[in-house]
């Protein structure tokens, strides 16, 4: 009886020394946002303006525009023909807009791709684990990477229409740093 | 009557157009999966929100449904799109079964473990009934008294009387 006793305590210390380390564990790996002058969370992601997927690592060497977006989110379609028109205007400077489809049903995402007249590289983030990993609070918003892979300027959370200065600045930062 | 006849053919066909849509099993519906599905964006099922993203996963459980798509179809093309995250339940196999088998495991080993406390509470009792003066004689309950006691209470008794 008594090693009965010793077996239900051994086992109801283990149960909690499991919880104990479940809570450490989920403490330790919470996400943070990036640090802007780190690196660029990296990620590969299938995309939906074509076949196969597409890993940030892929672009070192190029500035990059990251631009998280949804089709159900009105302020993105705002916005997406002046990132388009940014697009055609930096591309020739080695800039590469790449757009990242958060929480959305693909179908909706590629109406939206052509309806918009969306041309630059789009990936899908669906389960939103990337989004989760630049610490997004949103959509849209839009962080600039220079061609080290390190985030530059300082990201654009809401339309870029509204903050175009901001814009400007971070994809000159994104080229010149 | 020509003409007549014509409208009357014409008529019947509008009206067999749904039928001839009709799905090869029963149709599964919004309702149903609207509990199963989970908006990605506000952590809820979907038929406890209106967000934007709700909205549209609804929309396109919808459509899917008019294709008569079955709830198993559905949910798999929304996990493909969305990752398992999307589902409300956890699914039947693999590690997600570890969600379904370990509350019953728990309740089991619970009332396992409840039982065998039962069942030692009763046997440690049984001796402690003993020693409070044995078992009950000739359907008398065994008295909580010791001799000395009784004999005091035997003695003022008598003195009343």
């Amino acid at each position: 009886m008594r090693s009965l006793k010793l077996a239900g305590q051994v086992v109801a210390l283990a149960a909690v020394a499991g919880l104990l380390g479940l809570l450490v564990w989920d403490l330790t790996h919470q996400k943070h946002a990036p640090r802007i002058g780190g690196p660029a969370p990296n990620f590969s992601l299938r995309r939906i303006d074509g076949a196969g997927k597409l890993e940030l690592a892929s672009l070192r060497g190029k500035a990059v525009v990251l631009n998280f977006w949804a089709s159900w989110c009105v302020p993105c379609k705002g916005e997406a023909a002046m990132l388009e028109q940014a697009w055609k205007q930096y591309r020739g400077q080695g800039v590469v807009f790449l757009g990242v489809d958060y929480h959305d049903v693909t179908s909706d995402a590629r109406t939206f791709l052509s309806h918009h007249g969306i041309t630059y590289p789009t990936v899908q983030d669906g389960s939103g684990a990337v989004g989760d990993r630049y610490g997004l609070t949103g959509v849209p918003e839009t962080y600039f990477i220079d061609r080290k892979g390190r985030l530059v300027g300082s990201h654009v959370v809401g339309t870029i229409t509204n903050q175009a200065n901001s814009f400007r600045k971070g994809i000159e930062a994104a080229l010149h740093s | 009557m020509i003409l007549r006849v014509a409208a009357v053919v014409g008529a019947a066909l509008v009206l067999a157009g749904p039928a001839a849509a009709a799905c090869a099993h029963p149709r599964t519906s919004l309702s149903y999966l609207e509990g199963q599905i989970m908006c990605p964006t506000c952590h809820t099922t979907l038929d406890q929100s209106d967000a934007a993203a709700a909205q549209r996963i609804k929309a396109f459980i919808q459509t899917r449904i008019d294709q008569c798509a079955t709830a198993q179809q559905i949910e798999a093309e929304l996990v493909q799109n969305f990752g398992a995250g999307i589902l409300a339940a956890p699914t039947h196999k693999g590690f997600d079964l570890l969600a379904w088998w370990l509350p019953l495991g728990g309740v089991i080993l619970g009332a396992g473990l409840l039982a065998l406390g039962v069942w030692r509470w009763s046997r440690t009792r049984e001796p402690d009934a003993a020693l409070a003066g044995g078992p009950a004689l000739n359907g008398k309950p065994p008295s909580e008294l010791d001799a000395e006691t009784e004999r005091r209470l035997d003695e003022l008794l008598a003195k009343m009387e």
